[in-house]
């Protein structure tokens, strides 16, 4: 199961109005644990008022800078993000996950590729630690970075990209892509939408020439670079995506619970939706978990081992008390959170009410 | 065009999802269904295996019992490994079966899975002979060949990411399985016996495509885990079944 370290930060450093640069040390006995590839992200986890929330950030350091380093966008109301941007200061702590992700391809140190980045806002991230990572350690590599944002004031790493462009002449070129200031060519205002990649391949960029791209942005960047790289012959396997989007519970209010226990022998008042749809139900106290009375009322809720060990039968109680007889798969904070495992879970008040869609 | 779009929306017209933050709880489900019945349809293959290694009448067979055994185990390590991400406890799921365990040879189960684990039904049945493993292999290999094409492009990217590591090693056993069953087809006794094996294993491969006009496949497809419905991947393996088996005059 996920274990957390502590990391220590060693520097915040403002990047933009909206944005700081996080340095972060492990202990050193957790120095081989945070051993990231170009490219991961990390997990921290933080209390907000009692309730711990998790939140993912690409490692924007590459593995050459011997550092762990974030850089995190304060989103409108975030919790996490604004803590980051306004609270978090060098000499304090926080526990994170090692790296995670698959958002990188293996380094062959002689081999004369051609990437291309995509990389909207704070995406930036990981392409940065990608291009970091290969223009080092990939000595004939070229990378070419198409990097939208709304303005000039909000480019995060904007100097470092220049600083990088200099350091590795002719191998690494920057196409900026600004929404709301007009540049010398018209190419380079706007979004990166269909229209734009169709002009960005008809004069800048070689699709047949690129080993591999990387995309990481919004959903509908993600969709329209996607399918234009397609479109240009690129396969799945040379398409690499990384998307921030997030389905991690904000700051949930405590879920209602109602706390008189029922007598034994009665029936209980289920409630379960799957897909939308939504059925009420007489199940028996004693006998019988959520999963088998979801299952026997016709509803196709997912499961796999029955047996507390894999999370595919995972649900969320909104109302009423259940009990798990085992659970190994799910942790504390999923569980305050009103998570439990159907296949484990009997309720144990009169009423309940759960859905597998949230 | 906007910043943001629903993670449906998006899902729907071929997004792909990259990290256990952004799966929502109902894809989170049916993705993990979808590998454990991968990892438990492994595990019990690679089961399957080890006992035809016992079988094999020479030092080739010997190794290529062998290596299926060993890369089938490995395959499912791999996946397993995506599940962990999601809190599946990996260590306790790997013993959590019998892989080994196998119905009676005459029983008919159908495309239903068995209480218990989550293997295709097909990796239920037993065994019975060196003939039979092979044929088993080369008919489940080709099957494993054509829902390696759905598997390789998931919208969970770590994950169609794996299958496409184990896609070419996959179609090297079912490969392995058509060079033992060419010598097998070279004596008349040899392709009698392949013949049985092949009336017994290609209905019960069949069933792993499972129904036809699923109810599930529909939600499968709009979070991107399918692609292309039951009934054609079951006609593609059909014409590919038919063609092999014509190629070795069975
Ligand atoms: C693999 C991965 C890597 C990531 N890497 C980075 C990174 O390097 N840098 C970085 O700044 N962020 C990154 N993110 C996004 C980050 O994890 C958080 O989702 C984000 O910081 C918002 O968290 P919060 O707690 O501040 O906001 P919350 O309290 O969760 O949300 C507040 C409000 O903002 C909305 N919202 C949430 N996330 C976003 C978003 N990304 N864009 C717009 N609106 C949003 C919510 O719907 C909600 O209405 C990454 C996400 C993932 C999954
Ligand atoms: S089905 Fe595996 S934990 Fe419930």
């Amino acid at each position: 199961m996920a274990r957390f370290h502590p990391l220590k930060v060693t520097d915040v450093k403002r990047e933009t109005r909206d944005a700081v640069v996080v340095t972060l040390a492990p202990r050193d006995e957790d120095r081989a644990l945070f051993d990231f590839t170009q490219g991961q992200y990390l997990t921290f986890r933080r209390d907000f008022d009692g309730e711990e929330l998790r939140r993912s950030y690409s490692i924007c350091a590459g593995k050459d800078e011997g550092m762990l380093r974030v850089g995190i966008k304060r989103v409108d109301g975030g919790a996490f993000s604004t803590w980051v941007n306004e609270t978090l200061a060098p000499g304090d702590e926080i526990e994170a996950m090692p790296p995670m992700g698959k958002f990188f391809t293996p380094i062959e140190p002689g081999a004369d590729k051609q990437y291309l980045g995509f990389a909207a806002g704070s995406g930036i991230t990981p392409v940065l630690s990608i291009i970091k990572t290969v223009l080092a350690r990939e000595p004939r590599a070229q990378f070419t970075l198409v990097y939208a944002n709304r303005q000039i004031s909000t480019i995060m790493f904007r100097e470092e990209l220049e600083d990088l462009k200099n350091l590795y002449l002719g191998r690494f070129s920057v196409i900026h892509v600004l929404e709301q200031e007009g540049q010398e060519i018209d190419l380079f205002t706007g979004r990166i939408d269909e229209a734009k990649m169709a002009a960005l391949f008809q004069h800048w960029l070689d699709a047949e020439a690129v080993d591999t791209a990387f995309i990481c942005g919004p959903e509908p960047m993600m969709l329209a670079v996607a399918a234009s790289l397609r479109a240009h012959g690129l396969g799945e396997g040379q398409i690499k995506f990384e998307l921030f989007a997030s389905s991690q519970p904000g700051r949930a209010k405590a879920r209602p619970v109602s706390a008189q226990a029922g007598a034994a022998g009665e029936g209980v008042a289920a409630t379960v939706t799957l897909d939308g749809a939504t059925r009420s139900f007489q199940m028996p106290r004693e006998g019988e978990t959520i999963l088998e009375a979801a299952l026997a009322n016709s509803m196709d809720a997912p499961y796999s081992c029955k047996a507390g060990v894999c999370s595919t039968c995972r649900c969320k109680v909104l109302e009423g008390e259940v009990e798990m007889a085992v659970n190994h798969a799910l942790e504390d904070y999923e569980v305050r959170a009103g998570y439990v495992l159907s296949c484990q879970a009997r309720p144990i008040s009169d009423r309940v009410v759960v859905t597998y869609d949230e | 065009m906007s910043d943001t779009m629903n993670i449906e929306d998006y899902l729907a017209q071929g997004g792909v999802l990259t990290a256990p933050g952004n799966v929502p709880a109902r894809y989170r489900g049916e993705l993990l269904r979808l590998m454990s019945s991968f990892v438990d349809s492994e595990l019990a293959a690679s089961a399957g295996f080890a006992d035809a290694i016992n079988l094999a009448p020479g030092i080739r067979e010997r190794i290529a019992a062998s290596r299926i055994t060993l890369e089938k185990a490995d395959h499912a390590e791999r996946v397993l490994r995506v599940m962990a991400e999601f809190g599946t406890d990996a260590g306790r799921y790997q013993t959590s079966h019998d892989w080994a365990a196998r119905v009676e040879r005459g029983a008919d189960l159908g495309a239903a899975r068995r209480p218990g684990d989550m293997r295709l039904s097909v990796f239920h049945y037993p065994i019975a002979g060196w003939t039979d493993a092979v044929v088993m292999n080369v008919l489940q290999g080709l099957a494993t060949g054509v829902q390696m094409t759905e598997l390789t492009r998931v919208s969970y990217a770590p994950l169609a990411e794996v299958f496409r590591e184990i896609a070419p090693r996959e179609a090297r056993h079912a490969e392995l399985g058509r060079e033992g069953l060419e010598q097998i087809a070279q004596t008349e006794a040899g392709r009698e016996e392949a013949r049985a094996a092949i009336a017994y294993w290609r209905p019960r491969v069949a069933a792993g495509f499972g129904v036809t006009h699923s109810a599930r496949h529909d939600t499968l497809a709009r979070f991107g885990l399918r692609h292309s419905p039951n009934e054609a991947l079951l006609a593609r393996w059909q014409a590919l079944v038919s063609e092999h088996l014509a190629a070795l005059g069975l």
